[in-house]
């Protein structure tokens, strides 16, 4: 029996459907990330999960119990707000001590718990100060240890670093993980960026047009995309997809997605004159300022790369973006090392090329993931 | 089209009787066609410097001149600028289409050019399909858009923009930074924007304005405020994850340097020590900050400094990890993947000599390296 | 480039430009207070003076101050050129402030729920019925003053305080509830919601979320309903007897058969404006506090 069990939820609003049929599982100290786009439909599912919204189908149980019909005050669900949503009349203490005396808990242990959260979340030295007191950060942290403090069975994160800076934000990612595995609720994090998602969940459920398209290891997800459209949506910057054919040369099965030759075999068993939808992540494309050597026959060989104009190198963090484009007029995006990326010059000319072992064959007509073998010897 | 020039420009605030010092001695120059970032966190003194520029507030001190002429006791419309502003402030009763065009009605431009400007503009910013709808029928995206797409269609010789893209999911946010930069470019329009997100600033901005309590940090080219932070402000500010400080003490010659932790813990033990081949500034025996990036740490195995892996987060293109160094916990971010390593693993990092920066412990300024090497 | 003695006359000029804008604000703010204290002002001198000095022609600022009209309203006996006559005024003092304040609790206690409702429900007719309402606002009394005197004496219900608090609610209650409203609906749901997710019902919610953070507004429609209250006249005059009537229909009492005493009306005035005045000075503590405080803005 799983901490949290959502099934077969549906929503609409008059005509327009939410969601229709959404199904999942969140295991005792699981964080599960549920991505997607605005407007995707995350918030109505916080919403019917705390209880402030009423589902129109399915059912919802916590720890084997349905809910779908309880009231939010007796769900045994903690939030914490994008907005934060702390009260603006009561100091940190009472913010953070309020779901404890919601359960009626003796002062004593009140006064024990919420000492113990707040220096857990390095605020133990603002309890007395009001909100409007409190950094942006402080109160990040106090809305967080006001939905921690009890110990629910189901902790709902809405977007929770969306309003606090990037130094913040960072540190919080790296803490947060190992904060939630000291409580045993099944976590729900609500975010729309990819890393953040990558970095924090155990599972991501990437909800799209009114479904979780993909459910899955963070790996299992950005690496083996189940359709075209789930490996555009999670990454920054988004995979890079063209259309290409199968083709037999020389005994070997050869796709050319963007004008560039990739030997496939051994990853793929497919008919010559295939028609696919490629995958490469920017990431995965190697730059070189110079011709790659002929493809040999043996897959492990490099590509033949693709001549291409760096238009324009845009410094990320750590990694640069560089958007090149070939005399065919395909654009690609390539993701390199900061380090790397110095290297090159804009305008300049480069040659890309397509690992074959990273390379994602999609359907041409659906866009559903067709598997790859998987790797020889492994 | 025009030359922004910032002398000097304060702006103090009297709440009560108490008084708050907005923006204290701004002075930066921006050149013709440029497009600069202001970046902060909120109450930085960011926004009041924008509304500055364009007019909204009345200076404290100091002048503010766009191509040699001073603007600063102006009123804002014969200022010469575009400004769109984060609330998006739309006409409720105009439609998108009418929003957008406003301002070439206004100055009696023929109908078909007004038409085709704004198809433009609205194709360049993904806003075809809601021309004819009221903002009120809008997403919060939807209107930013549209408060963006009225601010740039006017080509003003400097474009003013306040937090442009926070209300964009990230990936749209990308398309559209780099078409607004592409268009900014084309026209040869200067823009000043405000931002309190650092990727905005660094994908969008040709140089950047660190603000913080209302003062200039630092001004320059992103690469100049990653590798060269002037503060220990900066380097704690900039980069995602920003770079890692720490307090240590130098030895006479800079030969050796001990770590002693966390900048803020002063009491911290020793929790290693650096051989940097006197990389280190020509200073004398005693305290200093360093910092590293954390992309440039080396995890080795046979590296002299011992840590236990904390968390280990792989982001798709990346991995971040946490080390704790007994007390001073660091950041290391590899651009590939570090599949193997475990929670609680033992594990070296390395700091190589030349990624070092070296800050003064008495006021956080950047120190030059001894011998030139590697500094300005 | 200036030079630096070229930027400090710079300033130089600025801060003198500084210095008489500010001249200019303070003169345009003395005149406006001027302009609306001066019959304030001049009904407190009035209220000082007697009849003939108040009569005189020309008017004049001099004259020999005088505690009579206050005297004479604290010892109820009024002296006209006609002789000695009774006064109630304290009495309708007394009434004014029990009705004011009876109607101002009644619809409070009914309306700060309502507004409730309207602000966080969606009900079938909810809109209409506020609306209803608030139209009680547009009507004009007369228009119901005189079926409901009949009605009200066939009930029984004539010259009573409660019969007068419950129609004085047709004034205050359409003003606390839409007040009250529109706090409540700026109050952001999140916070509410999250005090029901730590246990608590919505009746708790209410009480110790959404009351206080609405209480600005409810102290705001509270004075407001108080001053309606006060100032009505016209529900008072056919409603009530002479007992029961509140201070504005009490100083007609003042305009006699030889003449209007313009004095005792003066003394009277500042007698009944005094409550309002302490009340407002008391509650404006309640009525600056800001809103919404916890929230950061989406």
């Amino acid at each position: 029996m799983a901490r949290l069990e959502i099934d077969r939820l549906a929503k609409a609003f008059g005509a327009a459907t939410v969601f229709d049929g959404l199904d999942l599982h969140v295991e005792r100290g699981e964080t599960v990330a549920v991505y997607g786009r605005s407007g995707c439909g995350k918030s109505v599912l916080l919403s019917i999960l705390s209880g402030a919204l009423a589902a129109d189908g399915g059912d919802l149980r916590i720890d084997g119990k349905s809910v779908i019909d309880a009231p939010p005050e007796a769900r045994d669900v903690g939030m914490a707000f994008q907005n934060f949503a702390l009260y603006p009349h009561m100091s940190a203490f009472d913010n953070i001590a309020s779901p404890l005396r919601g359960q009626k808990k003796p002062a004593r242990e009140i006064a024990d718990k919420v000492q113990a959260v707040a220096a857990l979340l390095k605020i133990d030295h603002v309890l007395a100060h009001s909100p409007q007191a409190l950094s942006n950060g402080q109160r990040q942290r106090t809305s967080l240890a006001r939905a921690l403090v009890a110990e629910p069975a189901v902790l709902l994160l809405d977007d929770p670093l969306r309003n606090v800076d990037a130094k913040l934000r960072y540190e919080m990612r790296l803490e947060m993980p190992n904060l939630f595995r000291q409580f045993e609720s099944a976590v729900i994090y609500v975010t729309q960026d990819s890393r953040e998602a990558m970095a924090l969940a155990d599972r991501i459920a990437i909800l799209h047009d009114g479904k979780f398209r993909q459910i899955g290891a963070p790996q299992e997800v950005y690496e083996f995309p189940c359709t075209a459209e789930v490996g555009q949506l999670l990454g920054d910057p988004a995979i890079n997809l063209f259309a290409c054919e199968s083709a037999a040369r020389d005994g070997a099965l050869l796709v050319n997605p963007a004008g560039c030759e990739v030997n496939i075999s051994g990853r793929y068993d497919l008919p010559a004159a295939g028609k696919y939808l490629a995958g490469v992540r920017p990431e995965d494309i190697d730059l070189a300022a110079t011709p790659a050597p002929a493809p040999s026959a043996d897959a492990d060989g490099p590509a033949r790369g693709i001549e291409a104009v760096v238009e324009r190198i845009t410094p990320a963090n750590v990694r640069s973006l560089l958007v090149a484009s070939t005399a065919a007029g395909e654009t690609i995006t390539v993701s390199l090392p900061e380090l790397a990326a110095e290297q090159v010059a804009p305008k300049s000319r480069a040659w890309l090329s397509f690992p074959a072992d990273k390379l994602l064959l999609f359907a041409a007509d659906g866009g559903q993931l067709i598997r790859p073998n998987p790797p020889a010897g492994g | 089209m025009a030359a922004l020039e910032l002398r000097a420009v304060s702006k103090t605030y009297r709440v009560g009787d108490r008084e708050i010092l907005a923006v204290d001695d701004l002075s930066l120059s921006a050149g013709d066609g440029e497009i600069i970032g202001l970046l902060g966190s909120s109450g930085c003194g960011k926004t009041t410097t924008l509304r500055a520029i364009a007019g909204f507030v009345q200076l404290t001190a100091g002048r503010i001149a766009i191509d040699g002429n001073d603007i600063h006791n102006l009123p804002p419309a014969r200022r010469g600028v575009a400004m769109a502003f984060e609330g998006y402030a739309l006409y409720p009763p105009l439609r998108i289409r009418e929003n957008i065009g406003f301002s070439l009605l206004r100055e009696r431009r023929p109908g078909g050019e007004i038409r085709r400007a704004v198809r433009e503009i609205a194709a360049l910013l993904d806003i075809e399909d809601i021309l004819d709808h009221y903002p009120a029928f809008a997403s919060a995206g939807q209107q930013q858009r549209t408060s963006l797409a009225r601010a740039l269609i006017r080509r003003a010789p400097l474009t003013l923009l306040d937090e442009p893209m926070s209300q964009l999911d990230p990936q749209l946010r990308a398309q559209v930074r780099t078409r607004v930069k592409e268009y900014l470019a084309a026209h040869r329009l200067s823009a000043v924007f405000v931002t309190h997100d650092q990727n905005e600033a660094i994908s969008l901005a040709d140089r950047i304005a660190v603000m913080e309590q209302g003062r200039l940090q630092q001004f320059g080219t992103v690469g100049e405020l990653k590798n060269r932070p002037n503060n220990l402000f900066v380097a704690g500010f900039i980069g995602e994850p920003p770079m890692n400080l720490m307090a240590a003490e130098v030895e006479a010659g800079g030969a050796r340097v001990k770590l002693l932790g966390e900048t803020d813990n002063r009491a911290a033990a020793a929790v290693g020590e650096l051989r940097l081949n006197g990389a280190a500034p020509a200073l004398d025996a005693g305290r200093a900050h360093i910092g590293i990036r954390p992309h440039q740490v080396v995890l080795a195995d046979d590296a002299p400094l011992r840590g236990r892996v904390i968390s280990n987060q792989w982001l798709g293109d990346q991995s971040h990890v946490l080390v704790d160094l007994g007390g001073l916990r660091i950041v290391v971010v590899s651009a590939g993947r570090v599949r193997d390593l475990r929670k609680g693993e033992n594990i070296g990092v390395n700091f190589p000599p030349d990624a070092v920066i070296f800050f003064s412990a008495k006021d956080g300024t950047a120190l030059p390296r001894a011998g030139g090497h590697g500094g300005e | 480039m200036n030079s630096p003695a070229i930027m400090q006359t710079v300033f130089d000029k600025t801060r003198i430009a500084d210095l008489l804008t500010t001249a200019g604000y303070a003169l345009a703010l003395t005149a406006v207070v001027l302009f609306f204290l001066f019959p304030i002002f001049w009904v407190l001198l009035m209220s000082f003076q007697t009849n003939a000095d108040i009569l005189r022609t020309p008017p004049s600022l001099f004259f020999s101050p005088t505690l009579s009209n206050y005297a004479a309203i604290f010892a109820g006996k009024m002296e006209t050129s006609t002789g000695t006559q009774d006064i109630t005024f304290l009495r309708n003092l007394g009434n004014s402030a029990l009705l004011s304040s009876l109607s101002v609790l009644l619809a409070l206690a009914l309306g700060v729920p309502a507004a409730y409702a309207f602000a966080r429900y969606q009900f079938r007719l909810g809109e209409d019925i506020a609306f209803t309402l608030l139209s009680f606002r547009f009507a004009p009394p007369l228009l119901v003053l005189l079926p409901m005197a009949l009605y009200f004496g066939q009930l029984g219900l004539n010259d009573s305080y409660w019969s007068l608090v419950w129609v004085y609610q047709l004034i205050v209650l359409p003003l606390v509830l839409w007040i009250i409203r529109g706090y409540f609906e700026d109050i952001n749901p999140d916070i509410e919601h999250a005090y029901r997710l730590d246990g608590n019902g919505w009746g708790a919610t209410f009480l110790k979320i959404a009351i206080p953070l609405a209480r600005p507004g409810i102290a705001a429609a509270a004075l407001l309903a108080f001053i309606f209250a006060w100032n009505n006249f016209i529900f008072a005059l056919v409603l009530a007897s002479a007992a029961k009537q509140p201070v504005t229909v009490g100083a007609l009492l003042f305009v006699t058969g030889s003449g209007i005493q313009y004095g005792y009306i003066a003394a009277a005035t500042v007698l009944s404006v005094a409550p309002i005045l302490a009340l407002a000075l008391f509650l404006q503590r309640h009525l600056v506090e800001g809103l919404s405080l916890g929230a950061v803005k989406g």
